[in-house]
C-alpha cells in the first residue's frame, strides 16, 4: 500500500522541523530576506535610482524558480531530500519500518514526500519572490506591473514544472545515493558535486558545440532544464535548438526514472543487518 | 496446525561468519515459542530474514505461507528486533501514529498501548529523552497496537527493571492466551522462556540443536528427591547407582516416575524413615546449558 506509506513519511516530514526549515524553507526566506536588503541598500546606502521602468511580479517570480535547482537552491533541497531519504540509515529506524511495508513502496513513499515538499519549497519561492517585488516596488518608488514583458500565469507554472523536474533528477540520485551510502552526508556531498560537474560540463560543451544541441549536451540535466525554459521563454532566440525541447524533457523524465528504479532495487536487494 | 513461521535449509552468511547453517525450522501458529541461544546463534538473523530485513544465501524463509516482505503476511506480524531505535524529533505517540499510518492501521488503538505498556504519561516527549526500559515499552507497543497475529520478540525484556520484567511477561501471555496472539521470542534469560513459552528451540552456531516443549525437555531430567530421618548412607544403598547425595539428608534418585512407588517401598522394608520425597523438575538452564555442551564442547555457555 503506496498510500499508507507516502502518509506515514508525509506526516514524519511535518514532524521533523529542522528538515523541513533547512532543506525546504531556508533558501527561499533567504532569498526574500536578500531582495529586499539589496532593495533598501541601494536606496538608503547607495542612494542611486534602481535601474529599469518598474518591477513585474510575474518576472520576478520566473527569475527566481529559474534559479530553484541552482547549486545554492539544489545544496539546501539536497539537505532535504537526505534527512528524508538516508534519515532512516542514521536513526537505525529500517528496523521498525520494513516489517509494515514493502521496501519499494518504502523508498518511493521517500521519494514521493521529497517531490511534494520540492514543489511546495519552489512555490515558497515564487510567492516570497512577488511578496519582495512588491516591497521592492514601494521603497524604491518603482510602478509595480504584473510583467514587464508579456509574461503569464502559465509562463510561471511552465517554469515551477521544469524547475521541479530538473530538481527531482537530483532527488533520485540522492535516492540511490543514500542506499548506496547510507548516509546523509554523502547524499548532499555527492547531489552537491554532481550539480556543479553538469554546470561546468554543460558550460563547456555549450561553448565546444557553438550553441547546437548534441546528444552530449542533452544527456546533461542542467542543460536540458536550461533549454525547456528558454523555449517556454524566449522560443524567437533560440532558433533551430528550440526543436530539441521535446528530447530535453524526455531525457530529464528518463533521468529520473532510471534512477528511481535504481534507487528501488538496489535498496530491494540491500541486508539491513545494522542500519 | 497452520505454520506461523517456516525456515527451509536457509543458510545465510557474513563473509566468513556462517550465521545460520543449513537451518530448518517450523514454528506452529498459536502460544508462545521461545528461541535461545548464546550470542552469535542465529536468532537475531533467523527474525531478520523473516520480516524481509536481510535475504538469505541459500534456503527459504516463509511467514504464514507467504515470501519475506510481501505484504498480505507483513500485515499479519509485528515485531521488536533488537533495542529498538525511534526517530528523535518524534514523540512516543508520534511514533505509533507514524507506525499505524505505515501499516494502514488507522483506526489502532495509540492511547490505549501507550496506558498498557506504562508510557502514557511520557507520550508526548521526544523517545530521544526515552530510558532503556522506556524504548523497549513502545517497542512492544509499536509491535502489538496494530493487532497482529503473530509477534515476534527479540529480547523484549532487556534494560527493564524487575517489576516491569514482570508486567511485560504477564502482557504477553496474556494476549497469547486471550487474543490468540502467536508470540515468538528469543531471549537470554532463561526464567522468563521457561515462565512464558510452551515450546522452545535451541539455537546453536546456527543450527536447532533441541526443539520441544519446555515440559518435554524438562521431563526427562526429573529426579525423586528424597529426605529421611535416617543416615542418608543407609539410602544411597538402597538407589545403588541410581542415587545421589544431595545436601546431609537427602538423595536424589535419577528413576523414571512409574517406578517411584517400588523404590518407596524398598526404601520402607529398609527401615529406612521417610520424611519427605518429591519431584524435582529440571530447570531450563540446565537442559540449556548440557545442549549446548553437547552441540559444542568448546562452547562456554554464554547466556
Amino acid at each position: 500500500m503506496l498510500a499508507d506509506a507516502i502518509a506515514a513519511e508525509r506526516f514524519r516530514l511535518l514532524r521533523d522541523r529542522s528538515a523541513l526549515f533547512w532543506g525546504f524553507c531556508f533558501a527561499p526566506i533567504v532569498g526574500f530576506l536578500l531582495s529586499i536588503g539589496g532593495d533598501l541598500f541601494l536606496h538608503y546606502v547607495v542612494k542611486k535610482p534602481m535601474p529599469g521602468l518598474g518591477i513585474g511580479l510575474l518576472d520576478q517570480m520566473i527569475k527566481a524558480l529559474a534559479g530553484g535547482a541552482s547549486t545554492f537552491g539544489a545544496l539546501f533541497l539536497m539537505i532535504g531530500a537526505a534527512a528524508i531519504l538516508a534519515g532512516d540509515y542514521r536513526w537505525e529506524t529500517w528496523r521498525l519500518l520494513t516489517p509494515r511495508n514493502t521496501r519499494q513502496n518504502l523508498l518511493l513513499a521517500k521519494l514521493v514526500v521529497v517531490g511534494e515538499a520540492v514543489f511546495w519549497s519552489l512555490a515558497l519561492t515564487a510567492v516570497l519572490s512577488a511578496a519582495a517585488a512588491v516591497i521592492g516596488a514601494g521603497i524604491n518608488g518603482k510602478a509595480l506591473a504584473v510583467s514587464m514583458f508579456d509574461r503569464n500565469l502559465f509562463d510561471v507554472l511552465g517554469v515551477l514544472a521544469i524547475t521541479w523536474l530538473e530538481a527531482m533528477t537530483l532527488a533520485a540520485l540522492a535516492a540511490c545515493i543514500g542506499v548506496l551510502s547510507r548516509s546523509s552526508m554523502g547524499v548532499v556531498v555527492a547531489c552537491l558535486g554532481v550539480r556543479f560537474v553538469q554546470t561546468v560540463l554543460a558550460s563547456s560543451l555549450r561553448m565546444m558545440e557553438q550553441g547546437q544541441s548534441s546528444w552530449k549536451l542533452l544527456a546533461i540535466p542542467v542543460y536540458d532544464a536550461d533549454l525547456l525554459r528558454a523555449t517556454l521563454l524566449e522560443p524567437t532566440m533560440l532558433g533551430q535548438t528550440a526543436s530539441s525541447a521535446g528530447a530535453a524533457l524526455a531525457m530529464l523524465a528518463v533521468w529520473t526514472a532510471v534512477l528511481t528504479t535504481g534507487a528501488v532495487l538496489l535498496f530491494r536487494r540491500q541486508d539491513l543487518t545494522k542500519e | 496446525m497452520s505454520i506461523a513461521l517456516e525456515a527451509d535449509r536457509l543458510t545465510k552468511t557474513y563473509g566468513a561468519v556462517r550465521a545460520l547453517d543449513d537451518f530448518s525450522i517450523a514454528i506452529p501458529a498459536g502460544g508462545v515459542f521461545g528461541v535461545l541461544g548464546p550470542n552469535g546463534a542465529g536468532k537475531s538473523t533467523l527474525f531478520r530474514i523473516a520480516l524481509g530485513l536481510v535475504r538469505p544465501t541459500t534456503g527459504s524463509a516463509r511467514l504464514f505461507g507467504a515470501v519475506p516482505g510481501d505484504i498480505t503476511a507483513l500485515r499479519k506480524v509485528g515485531a521488536m528486533i533488537e533495542t529498538p531505535r525511534y526517530p528523535a524529533y518524534l514523540t512516543g505517540r508520534d511514533t505509533l501514529k507514524m507506525l499505524a499510518l505505515e501499516s494502514g492501521a488507522k483506526s489502532a488503538d495509540i492511547d490505549g498501548w501507550l496506558e498498557r505498556v506504562g508510557i502514557a504519561h511520557a507520550a508526548d516527549r521526544s523517545t530521544s529523552g526515552y530510558s532503556v526500559g522506556m524504548k523497549q515499552r513502545l517497542g512492544l507497543a509499536a509491535a502489538f497496537f496494530t493487532k497482529p497475529e503473530l509477534v515476534i520478540l527479540d529480547e523484549p525484556t532487556s534494560g527493564m527493571d524487575p517489576a516491569g520484567i514482570q508486567e511485560i511477561r504477564a502482557l504477553i501471555v496474556d494476549l497469547a492466551k486471550r487474543e490468540g496472539v502467536t508470540v515468538i521470542l528469543a531471549s537470554h534469560q532463561l526464567d522468563e522462556v521457561r515462565r512464558v513459552c510452551e515450546r522452545v528451540a535451541i539455537l546453536s552456531k546456527g543450527k536447532v540443536v533441541a526443539e520441544g516443549g519446555v515440559a518435554e525437555l524438562t521431563a526427562g531430567e526429573a529426579r525423586l528427591r528424597i529426605t529421611a530421618a535416617s543416615p542418608i548412607a543407609q539410602v544411597l544403598g538402597v538407589l545403588g547407582a541410581k542415587g545421589a547425595a544431595d545436601g546431609a539428608d537427602s538423595a536424589l534418585a535419577d528413576i523414571r516416575r512409574e517406578d517411584a512407588p517400588a523404590l518407596i517401598r524398598a526404601l520402607v522394608e529398609a527401615g529406612v524413615e521417610i520424611t519427605e520425597a518429591r519431584w524435582r523438575d529440571a530447570d531450563l538452564e540446565g537442559v540449556y546449558l548440557r545442549t549446548l555442551e553437547t552441540a559444542q564442547p568448546s562452547n562456554e555457555g554464554a547466556l
